[in-house]
Parts: C-alpha cells; sequence; structure tokens
C-alpha cells in the first residue's frame, strides 16, 4: 500500500508519506492504541485526499488515530509537536527524553485545569532530576514505584481483591433477560421454541431480573500525609482492575489524574514508567475540596452513575476549603449510589476525627471504615461489601 | 497540489449542504464525514447529552437523500428486537393450515421459514437496502456487551447469519453513525474498527449559527443576546449544562413570552422562562434575579 501510493508522488511527497507513516510510532509512544492497519489506512487516505494542506490531514488523521476522548483532547498538541518545525530543543535531545516529555505533557492534559505556573512546575522538577541523579530517591517528582511489583504482598492483595470482586454482588436491574430457570414465564420465547416441536410447549422459557456489577470509582489521596499507604492502595487498585472490568482510579493531591490506564498496563515495567509521569507532584500538598470539584466537572457525568460506588482513600488532612470539600461531596453522593471512605489513621487508638477535612465529608458517607494494611481492610470487607450494594 | 483543493472544495460543499438540511458542521465534521464514506468505516460520535450527535445522522442523511434507519439502543436489548425476528404467530397458524397440506414435510419446513415470516429489525433492514442507507445506532453504551459483540460481526463483514435461513449478505453498505453518551466504557474492538469523533458543546460563532436557522423568527440582535447569555450559562459550574436544543427551546420560550430584548430589567420576566434551559432543582436554585440580572447586563 505504502509503495504503491508512493510510487505516484514526488520525492517531496515520498518524504512526507513516510513521515506520516512514522507518526503513528510516536502516538504510540504516546500512549495511543493504534495499530499496524491504521499506518496502512493513513497512507490510503493521505494518497486520497492530499497531504499538503494541513487542516485536512489534522482532521482526517484526528478522526482516523483517536479512540476515545482523552486521546481526542490530547491530539493537536501532539500533531503540533511532530508535524511543526520545531521551536525548541526537543529535537535536539534523544528520543527517549523527547518522548518522555511528552507524555508529560499528556499526562498534565489528563489533570486538567491547572495553571500555566504548575506545569512550568512539573518541567523543573524533572529537569532537577536528571541533574542531580544520584539523589534521584529523594526527589519529590521521581517517587520510587518499582515498590509497585515487588511479589510478596502482591499475591495477598490479589487474594484479597479477588475475594472482594467475587462478593460483591450485581445489582438487580429493572429490565428482564430470558434464563433457563425463574419465577415470571417468558411467554413469547415460550411459544417462539415450541415452533420446534409442531407448536406443542414442551421447553419453557422463564425470565428473571438482570444483575451487574456496580461500577466502582477509586479516588486515591497521594499527598505527604499519606506517604506510607499511597504504594500499598495502588497495588490494592492495580489488582482490583484486574479483577473487574468497570473500575476507574484517579490519583490525587494538589489536583487529580487518571492512572486506570496505566495500572492496567500488562508490562508491569511499563506501568511503572508511565505512573511515574503521571505522578508529577506526588506526595505533595492535598486540595481535597478543589480535586473532587476537578473530578465532578471533568468526569463526574461521564463516569458516575446510579449504579456507581465511590471509594475515596484519604486521611482527610486538608489545606484546601472545607466549604468547597462539603460541596463537592454533596455533589458526588447525588449523583453516586454509595460513597465510602477508607482512612488509614481510623484505627489508631487514640484517632478521632478531628481533621477539619474528615468532619466536614461525615454527613455524606455510607461507611467510613479503617484500612491502614491488609489485615485492616480484611477485617472491613463484610461491610465494605455490605455498603456498595 | 490539485487533490488537497478539491477536498478542500469538497468539505465545503459537504458543510454548505448540511447546513441546507438544517446542521452547523465545522470543517473537520465535514472530513471526517467525507472519510467515512472513503474508507466504509463506521463513525464513532461520543459527547455530552444535547450537543447534537443525532441530528448529524439525521442531517448526513438528507444530505445523501438516503433512507435513515435508526436503532435506539438500551439495556436488554437483543439480537431479536435489532436484527431479526421469526413472526412465529403466523407460523403457528401456517403450520395448522398446511397440516391439511399433503406436500411433503421438507417443503413445508422451507415453507414455514421463509422470508415472508421473517420481521425485518433496523440491522436486518438495514443490509438489505437497494440503496445505501444512512444506519443510526443511538447511544450504544446502553445496549450491553454482549450486543456489542453482535455489531462488531455485523460491522466487519455485513452479513447476518439466520440458522434458518441461511446467511443474508448486504446488498448495500449503509454508512453506520453510532452514537455513545459513555453510562458505559466500549470496547477497544469497537473503538478500533471506527472512525471517531467528539463533540463538544458549540462555540458562540456556532451556536449563533444554528439558532438563526433554526429559530428564524428570532431578530439578529437578540439572537446574538441569546446566545451569549447560554454560553455563559454554561461557563457556571451546573449539573446539567444546557444543550443545544435547550438554547433553541428558550428562545421559543422567550419569543412566546414576547421578550425581544435580554437586559437586567427583565430579569424577572427571563426567570420565568428559565424552566426551559435549566434542567435540575439545584442548578434552578443558582440563578436568582441578582444572578440573572448580572448575566443580562453583560449580554
Amino acid at each position: 500500500m505504502l509503495t504503491t501510493a508512493a510510487a505516484e508522488r514526488s520525492d517531496i511527497g515520498n518524504f512526507l508519506l513516510t513521515r506520516i507513516a512514522g507518526f503513528t510510532g510516536f502516538l504510540h509512544a504516546n500512549g495511543y492504541g493504534v495499530s499496524a492497519a491504521d499506518s496502512v489506512d493513513i497512507v490510503d487516505t493521505a494518497a486520497q485526499t492530499g497531504i499538503l494542506n494541513q487542516p485536512v490531514l489534522r482532521w482526517n488523521l484526528k478522526s482516523l488515530l483517536c479512540k476515545r476522548y482523552e486521546e481526542w483532547q490530547r491530539f493537536d498538541a501532539l500533531f503540533d509537536a511532530f508535524f511543526l518545525p520545531p521551536n525548541k530543543s526537543v529535537f535536539e535531545q534523544s528520543d527517549a527524553a523527547a518522548d518522555s516529555e511528552e507524555v508529560t505533557g499528556g499526562g498534565d492534559d489528563d489533570g486538567a485545569h491547572e495553571s500555566p505556573a504548575m506545569i512550568d512546575d512539573a518541567v523543573v522538577d524533572e529537569t532537577d532530576a536528571a541533574g542531580h541523579g544520584a539523589s534521584r530517591g529523594e526527589n519529590l517528582s521521581s517517587t520510587d514505584f518499582s515498590e509497585l511489583n515487588q511479589a510478596d504482598q502482591a499475591r495477598k492483595v490479589e487474594a484479597l481483591m479477588r475475594r472482594l470482586a467475587r462478593r460483591l454482588k450485581h445489582l438487580k436491574l429493572r429490565r428482564e433477560v430470558r434464563s433457563t430457570r425463574g419465577r415470571r414465564l417468558d411467554l413469547q420465547s415460550t411459544i417462539r421454541q415450541s415452533v420446534a416441536s409442531g407448536g406443542t410447549p414442551l421447553r419453557l422459557a422463564w425470565k428473571t431480573h438482570r444483575r451487574v456489577r456496580p461500577r466502582l470509582v477509586l479516588l486515591l489521596d497521594v499527598s505527604r500525609s499519606m506517604n506510607a499507604y499511597s504504594f500499598f492502595y495502588l497495588r490494592l487498585a492495580r489488582a482490583l482492575c484486574n479483577e473487574l472490568k468497570d473500575v476507574h482510579c484517579f490519583i490525587f493531591h494538589t489536583r487529580i489524574t487518571s492512572v486506570g490506564e496505566a495500572l492496567r498496563d500488562p508490562d508491569p515495567w511499563r506501568a511503572q514508567e508511565r505512573l511515574n509521569v503521571l505522578a508529577v507532584g506526588w506526595a505533595g500538598g492535598t486540595r481535597i475540596g478543589e480535586c473532587l470539584q476537578a473530578f465532578n466537572r471533568e468526569q463526574g457525568s461521564r463516569l458516575v452513575h446510579s449504579r456507581t460506588g465511590v471509594i475515596i482513600v484519604s486521611d482527610g488532612y486538608d489545606t484546601g476549603d472545607t466549604a468547597q470539600l462539603a460541596d463537592a461531596l454533596g455533589t458526588l453522593r447525588r449523583r453516586a449510589r454509595r460513597m465510602v471512605w477508607l482512612n488509614p489513621l481510623l484505627n489508631r487508638p487514640d484517632y478521632t476525627p478531628v481533621a477539619s477535612g474528615m468532619r466536614a465529608a461525615m454527613p455524606y458517607l455510607d461507611l467510613l471504615a479503617p484500612g491502614a494494611d491488609l489485615a485492616a481492610i480484611e477485617r472491613v470487607l463484610p461491610q465494605l461489601i455490605e455498603s456498595l450494594q | 497540489m490539485t487533490l488537497a483543493d478539491d477536498r478542500i472544495a469538497d468539505i465545503a460543499g459537504l458543510q454548505g449542504q448540511l447546513e441546507s438540511a438544517g446542521y452547523v458542521a465545522e470543517a473537520s465534521l465535514a472530513a471526517t464525514l467525507l472519510l467515512t464514506l472513503d474508507l466504509g468505516r463506521p463513525l464513532l460520535v461520543e459527547g455530552d447529552a444535547g450537543v447534537g450527535k443525532t441530528e448529524i445522522a439525521k442531517a448526513f442523511a438528507t444530505v445523501r437523500s438516503a433512507r435513515l434507519i435508526r436503532l435506539q439502543c438500551y439495556e436488554g436489548l437483543d439480537v431479536h428486537a435489532a436484527m431479526y425476528e421469526w413472526n412465529y404467530q403466523r407460523q403457528l397458524l401456517a403450520i395448522k393450515l398446511l397440516e391439511q397440506d399433503d406436500r411433503p414435510l421438507a417443503d413445508k419446513e422451507k415453507d414455514i421459514f421463509s422470508e415472508t415470516y421473517l420481521l425485518k429489525r433496523p440491522l436486518l433492514e438495514a443490509i438489505s437496502c437497494d440503496e445505501p442507507p444512512v444506519l443510526l445506532i443511538d447511544e450504544v453504551d446502553r445496549a450491553d456487551e454482549a450486543f456489542e459483540a453482535y455489531l462488531l460481526e455485523l460491522l466487519s463483514d455485513f452479513q447476518i447469519s439466520i440458522p434458518e435461513l441461511g446467511t443474508v449478505k448486504a446488498i448495500t453498505r449503509p454508512l453506520v453513525i453510532i452514537t455513545s453518551n459513555g453510562t458505559r466504557e466500549l470496547s477497544d474492538a469497537l473503538r478500533r474498527r471506527c472512525l471517531y469523533q467528539f463533540i463538544d458543546y458549540p462555540d458562540f460563532a456556532k451556536e449563533l449559527a444554528i439558532v438563526k436557522i433554526k429559530a428564524p423568527q428570532a431578530a439578529d440582535e437578540f439572537a446574538r443576546q441569546v446566545v451569549a447569555f447560554v454560553q455563559q450559562v454554561r461557563r457556571m459550574e451546573l449539573q446539567k449544562k444546557p444543550g443545544i436544543a435547550e438554547t433553541l427551546d428558550w428562545t421559543a420560550a422567550l419569543l412566546r413570552m414576547g421578550i425581544t430584548v435580554i437586559d437586567d430589567d427583565g430579569a424577572d420576566r427571563i426567570i420565568d422562562t428559565l424552566s426551559a434551559l435549566i434542567k435540575t432543582r439545584e442548578d434552578r436554585t443558582e440563578f436568582t434575579p441578582d444572578v440573572v440580572a448580572r448575566i443580562a447586563a453583560t449580554c
């Protein structure tokens, strides 16, 4: 395909076609699910519709290569970065460095509305990390995610999450489906089946209510005060993502970022890389209210519906506005089916919910449970499952 | 060079045609629609409720003067409602009637499972049209995963196999437009097969153009004010942002109430019409006379 299309073009056309074909690789490196078939389509399309017109090329590639909203949002920036003349040092860097910077850009987009200053901070952090390679472990922006891949605890976590997934009962829906047994006779289907036996209803068909598992949305606090627990919860989240299909995971500190895609990555090391990129600002301050509000604004209507269980993991230490937090929680609670808050500090004997964030949250919660470690989660599992039903 | 120029002319042409069919489309959307024609792939359209996803299919069908076949997905949608079903009452009747007939059994059976007794549902209908229709699969996220798998099979081969009758191959390939509201994550397999278009809330110029087409009775200045007001409302933090349909409803409501200018003096009368624009109680409480007057003053 490539050769026939290219043969008809002049040298410059040839060059452009090769470049366009290379664009899929670039997108793939940025986490797009593009395939080899797509590059064939692109070259085909380009040959048909002309490639020298920038907007047309952009529109065509956009609808061809984007498969979901997040990709759609990031596309224009990536397109510019790849096709427009380089005005920055991006092309002087090695490929790997350029790639990782692009991915950072993507992550920022996912986190949505942050101030330009924030993006600058992130870039500064990165260069710092590169400058002081030796002190990398101490740098806040490059938290060591290798802990995520340790095998010893992983198996136990997986077993626990499997139990949670299995016991998370299916919700009953109003719609009925056919089934081999049930309480209501499916007359239509029974007559349909009786055609095979000459009009005598030998086999009866039944109707029963359809059941689905609730959707789960996990919001994990990864601010500095939660430092000791963040990895543990990420591991839980990853195990849960592997067990259940409809799980959506976000981390927040001063802003909120989706990590579902990164956690689902089958290659643990690549998952680690992607988390590294997403975790700019990891272990920083907390603005829970602001983050939840951002979540409501950007994901709320898309993600949270009347069959959604929201699980928030946080210690409730909030540097933001408490009224804002209460407001955001109220909105979220109205949309969701259930809301559960896991607080790792809760099973300390001297603990009382004095943190302003925790107090503001109390009226909206269906369950407030402790969860500092695996044993604690195991103890509250029955309540957790109960309250998510 | 000329290739690209041709394409741009095509895009502008399609934009014009869509506009005369009552749909204001950006050049990028027109380009994508042309691409779906070229590649013969389905188009997946996503976006918030009320941004005009379904309207694309309707307008596109009008432009191509093709039939529009619509399959509204819902929870519990199954093959019988989407593809085909045997008209079993008639079949039973036929069995009784054929009892007196002394033709061989195989013939009778063939008779009973013939197309006469087949009820065509939208998907079968779409692939057995003589002229390629526009097939709109609306809100595919409401159907379940199992149905998505059926759909994939149809979209890749454009054929439906009916056990009693054999395989029905498409006479013409329908233009498939799929819409989704995102209540459920669609499978990667479906996404991979489709072209993708995300439709956002319209910007000022686009919405103004829509209002002018759909509500020609509104004066130019008034239409501009209405759109400016709605654009402001969308920037507020609301549970349910008003879509284009709401804008048009509201315009009609205002005209009906005899309001032909939006200013802060008429805030009280504007509030009476807001039920056409704001659809939840919480959002409604945000619109105190002060707020409305403030927004109206900027229009």
